[in-house]
């Protein structure tokens, strides 16, 4: 298992767009599954195919391990990739088509027999060997598709949305099993999706990313309690967080407040004063009654989850969500009294950076 | 199950389908007779007319007849022991026969002189009667046929009721339980299958009589003129009393007409006795032969009832269950269109060209005679047959290796090169062109002086061939015409089989380590297996009956060396106008593609079922 390092790699499909990667550098340390997050179109399927070799950056270093393969083929850069839509060759058996990677480059029949043997042990494949990719299950085509990288032992994993295509009750099973997986060969994987609850399950670390750029590395702790600016904190939780704009006034002071239009917060502002964007999870906004706390919101919307239920607020036609335990007694309407989480709260510049 | 108002509809409406089956094959009968007593009463009316001009001998003025004669030989034919025919004879407008009888209307001989042609008059056949020299209308002569109903009449009455009892049985089993009514209508099968027969019967009966009646009166007709006119005696000069039939010297024989093959075709003849010890044999088509036809439908319509009794034992099952019917019937609508088209000009052929491929049928023979395996049997020992399905077995080798061209040619293009758009055109352009176009530009490039190929092969100091006079080079030089012209189909036939295979399925591949040849052999062909499949059985075909190139290029030549089976039959039937023979080798054909498409689909639909 090797690394794998990306330097300031940009890529264009057409000279006049707008960069598919722009400027990207990241490292993948040996053995770690870092989740590569981000909405459609944000560069994350180029950044693999890069890795993999099926797309040539126009600029930048890519490294597996020490060596440099930027403009090698994909044959000999050691990866093995799983695609979205597994991609398994139909006119081949399951075991012909694990066996792929390891008859192309010339291993030796009984090696084969033993890996392909190892690899559908370990995958629960051993069943299914002899038959056709379109006589399995969707879960089963995936695992074979793992099976088919797994059985290349290969320096990194390159992983496109595998679990995309699935029903939502196998994902969570075979994610579980990729976790698994990964310990148990302490594989290096890149494991790309635009599921952030996938994301929080799975990585050991998270990089978000949005047009061609990584907008913060971190663990999942790290990204949903401290996001790096703006879209991190809107992309990743269910629903993303709420983010308010206002102007900060007494800087330095201790009554320095953020003013929202309908909701005047009290902050730590240390010196910036302006244009500012408010951070608050559901979570830690609470409500009481009509003018208790910061101030007195209009309910626009009540959505009862069960355990919890998001209430959507106005804020001079900004939007405010609160989750809240249980099913309040609420209507579309009311007044309610609105208080927030001073330990919770964000601040971001006008550019959408974090404050402090 | 009870029987609803609607059961009761669909019981009527087989009941309607019995009753109107059992009309039409009881009318078959005597619409075919009627059908054989005019043609009879045509070809006597003919005859006697003849005879009448032989015998009868010429007045003291002119052409025409001596009256007093003319009367006294036609009341003579009144008086001809074993004459069938009642024949009346017209001198102008007067009856001769039948002295009382009603004057010939004149406009009806007016018509006559001015289409002097064998009429039917309501109730029998008018014959114009020339003078000596054959040249003016100077009468007519009516004939009237009867058939004699014959004792079949009793039987089809008999088997009629019995036809009737089964389909009112079968007819009150609709609606009832699916066994119950599919022995029904079995049973009222079985009994329509004996009426169609029995009818049949009596057709081939009538058209049998109608062939010997005219025999028998005619061999009267002949002996009569031999008899008056001694010095006449030879066939030929009385074969004018018999047109569309032979007069041949024969052996002598009794008054009935028999059934025998003269150099392989079906005749009825009797024989006729000129003089003591002199004897002609009377020879004619026997009209039964010609009625296949009838006989054919007849059957057929008797089947009617069953299958309409059948429909409505569906209707009623189905009415139970109307949206059934609905779909069905709107299945079988929305087929119509295509289907029909399909039976009209495809179904019937086949069936047209298995008939025919089992009788012999020439252009200049008037009867086609059963013949069984004949045609199949002359195949085998034509040397030719087998030479053009060598010749067509060679020529079909090309395809193979146009598709490997057309499917490098599509790898080619399929990456979105520069020109790739303009290159697919051109590529596909000769399979759009006109096949005879296309033949006449190679026609000129294979010019043996000043063509464009031996010019570069004198350029290049080879020594220049007659590519398509050679015995040694003709096939091959039609081949690569033959490849030509497919190679651009097939090759955008493999540009969209390429296009239709996953990036993802290359990519993985190349991920896994596989260079481009691995990833050709291994991932692109077995997924083109069924593009390369079907390309193959059409092109096969398609080859097997190429057929313009070879007849503007070479028509056959040299020495037969491009003599192809399509080309054969194109020969068989319009040089030679073997109608039979030529659908023998033609189905023979159809057989073999049929057989060869089977064998590759088998061959290699095998491993890419799926793919």
């Amino acid at each position: 298992m090797a690394a794998v390092t990306l330097r300031r790699i940009t890529k264009r499909y057409d000279p006049g767009a707008k960069p598919a990667l722009n400027d990207l550098s990241l490292e993948v340390a040996a053995g770690e599954l870092l989740v590569l997050l981000g909405p459609s179109g944000s560069g994350k399927t180029t950044l693999l195919r890069c890795i993999a070799g099926l797309e040539e950056p126009d600029a930048g270093t890519i490294l597996i391990g020490e060596r440099e393969v930027t403009h090698l083929p994909p044959g000999v850069r050691d990866v093995a990739m799983v695609f979205q839509q597994y991609a398994l060759y139909p006119h081949l058996s399951v075991r012909a088509n694990i066996a792929f990677g390891l008859e192309v480059r010339r291993v030796p029949a009984p090696e084969i027999e033993r890996r392909v043997g190892e690899a559908a042990a370990r995958l629960g494949l051993g069943a299914l060997l002899e038959r056709r990719p379109a006589e399995l299950s969707g879960g089963e085509r995936q695992r074979v598709a793992l099976g088919r990288a797994v059985v290349r032992q290969p320096q990194a994993f390159l992983l496109d949305e595998p679990l995309a295509a699935l029903d939502a009750p196998r994902r969570s099973e075979l994610r579980t099993e990729l976790v698994a997986l990964q310990r148990a060969l302490g594989a290096t994987m890149l494991y790309v999706t635009q599921d952030q609850v996938e994301a929080m399950t799975l990585g050991q670390r998270i990089a978000v990313l949005d047009e061609g750029r990584v907008r913060q590395v971190g663990t999942p702790a790290e990204v949903y309690g401290r996001p790096a600016d703006v879209f991190v904190a809107r992309f990743v939780g269910n629903p993303g967080m709420n983010v308010l704009k206002g102007r900060g006034r007494g800087a330095g002071q201790k009554s320095s407040v953020v003013d929202c239009g309908g909701l005047v917060v009290p902050a730590t502002l240390e010196s910036y004063e302006g244009e500012i964007h408010l951070g608050v999870r559901p979570e830690h906004v609470g409500l009481g009654a009509a003018d208790h706390g910061v101030g007195t919101l209009e309910v626009r919307a009540v959505e009862p989850l069960g355990p919890d239920t998001l209430v959507r607020l106005d804020v001079g036609g900004q939007t405010l969500v609160a989750r809240v335990p249980g099913i309040p007694p609420l209507r579309p309407g009311d007044q309610v009294g609105v208080n927030l989480d001073r330990q919770h709260l964000h601040l971001f510049d006008a550019a959408g950076e974090r404050l402090a | 199950m009870s029987a609803g108002p609607g059961v009761a509809r669909w019981r009527l409406a087989a009941l309607v389908a019995v009753g109107v089956t059992a009309l039409l094959a009881v009318a078959q009968t005597p619409l075919a007779r009627a059908h054989y007593e005019r043609a009879l009463a045509e070809r006597s009316a003919v005859s006697t007319a003849a005879y009448l001009a032989l015998v009868t001998p010429p007045g003291r003025s002119g052409s025409g007849y001596d009256l007093p004669q003319l009367f006294i030989r036609s009341r003579a034919l009144e008086a001809l022991p074993g004459f069938r025919a009642r024949v009346e004879v017209y001198h102008g407008t007067a009856p001769l026969v039948h002295a009382t009888g009603d004057l010939l209307a004149s406009e009806t001989l007016d018509g006559l002189r001015r289409q002097p042609a064998v009429r039917w008059t309501g109730n029998g056949a008018l014959a114009p009667l020339f003078d000596r020299d054959g040249w003016h209308v100077v009468g007519a002569v009516a004939a009237q046929a009867d058939l004699p109903e014959g004792p079949r009449a009793a039987w089809v009455a008999g088997v009629l009721v019995f036809a009737l009892v089964a389909g009112g049985l079968a007819a009150q089993a609709v609606g009832a339980s699916p066994d119950a009514t599919r022995a029904a209508i079995r049973r009222y099968a079985a009994a329509a299958a004996l009426l169609g027969l029995v009818a049949a019967a009596d057709v081939w009966a009538a058209a049998r009589d109608s062939s010997d009646q005219w025999l028998g009166d005619t061999r009267l007709l002949l002996q009569e003129a031999a008899r008056l006119l001694p010095a006449a005696r030879s066939a030929p000069s009385l074969a004018v009393i018999a047109p569309d039939a032979e007069v041949v010297a024969g052996d002598s024989g009794g008054p009935a007409p028999e059934r025998r093959e003269v150099a392989g075709l079906p005749r009825a003849s009797v024989a006729v006795r000129l003089a003591p010890g002199h004897w002609a044999e009377l020879r004619t088509a026997p009209a039964e032969v010609g009625a296949l036809g009838r006989l054919a439908l007849a059957a057929a319509l008797a089947l009617l009832g069953p299958l309409g009794v059948t429909g409505a034992a569906w209707g009623a099952r189905a009415s139970a269950a109307p949206r059934h019917l609905r779909e069905t019937l709107a299945g079988w609508g929305f087929l119509l269109p295509s289907a029909l088209p399909l039976a009209v000009f495809t179904g019937a052929p086949l069936v047209f060209a298995l008939y025919l491929s089992l009788h012999r049928w020439s252009v200049t023979e008037p009867v086609h005679p059963f013949v069984g395996l004949a045609n199949y049997a002359r195949l085998v020992r034509d040397p030719l047959v087998g030479r053009s399905l060598a010749n067509a077995a060679l020529y079909v080798l090309y395809v193979p290796v146009s598709l490997v061209l057309a499917l490098a040619v599509a790898l080619r293009l399929n990456r979105q090169a520069w020109g790739a758009r303009a290159l697919r055109t051109a590529f596909v352009l000769p399979y759009m062109a006109s096949g005879v176009a296309i033949a006449l530009v190679w026609q000129a490039l294979y010019r043996p002086d000043g063509g464009l190929i031996n010019t570069a092969v004198a350029a290049a100091h080879l020594s220049p061939l007659d590519w398509l006079g050679d015995p040694r080079t003709a096939l091959g030089a039609l081949m690569i015409v033959g490849a030509w012209v497919h190679l651009g189909y097939q090759m955008l036939v493999y540009l969209v089989g390429l296009q239709g295979i996953p990036r993802a399925y290359l990519d993985a591949a190349r991920v896994d380590g596989a260079n481009a040849w691995q990833r050709f052999r291994r991932i692109t062909l077995p997924l083109l297996r069924p593009v390369t499949r079907f390309l193959l059985v059409t092109g096969i075909v398609g080859a097997f009956q190429v057929f313009t190139a070879i007849f503007v290029l070479t028509g056959g030549g040299p020495s037969h060396t491009t003599d192809v089976v399509t080309y054969r039959i194109y020969q068989t039937a319009w040089e030679y106008g073997q109608f039979g023979v030529t659908s023998a080798l033609a189905l023979v054909v159809c057989l073999v593609l049929g057989a060869a498409a089977w064998a590759e689909f088998r061959l290699l639909g095998r491993r890419g079922a799926d793919a």
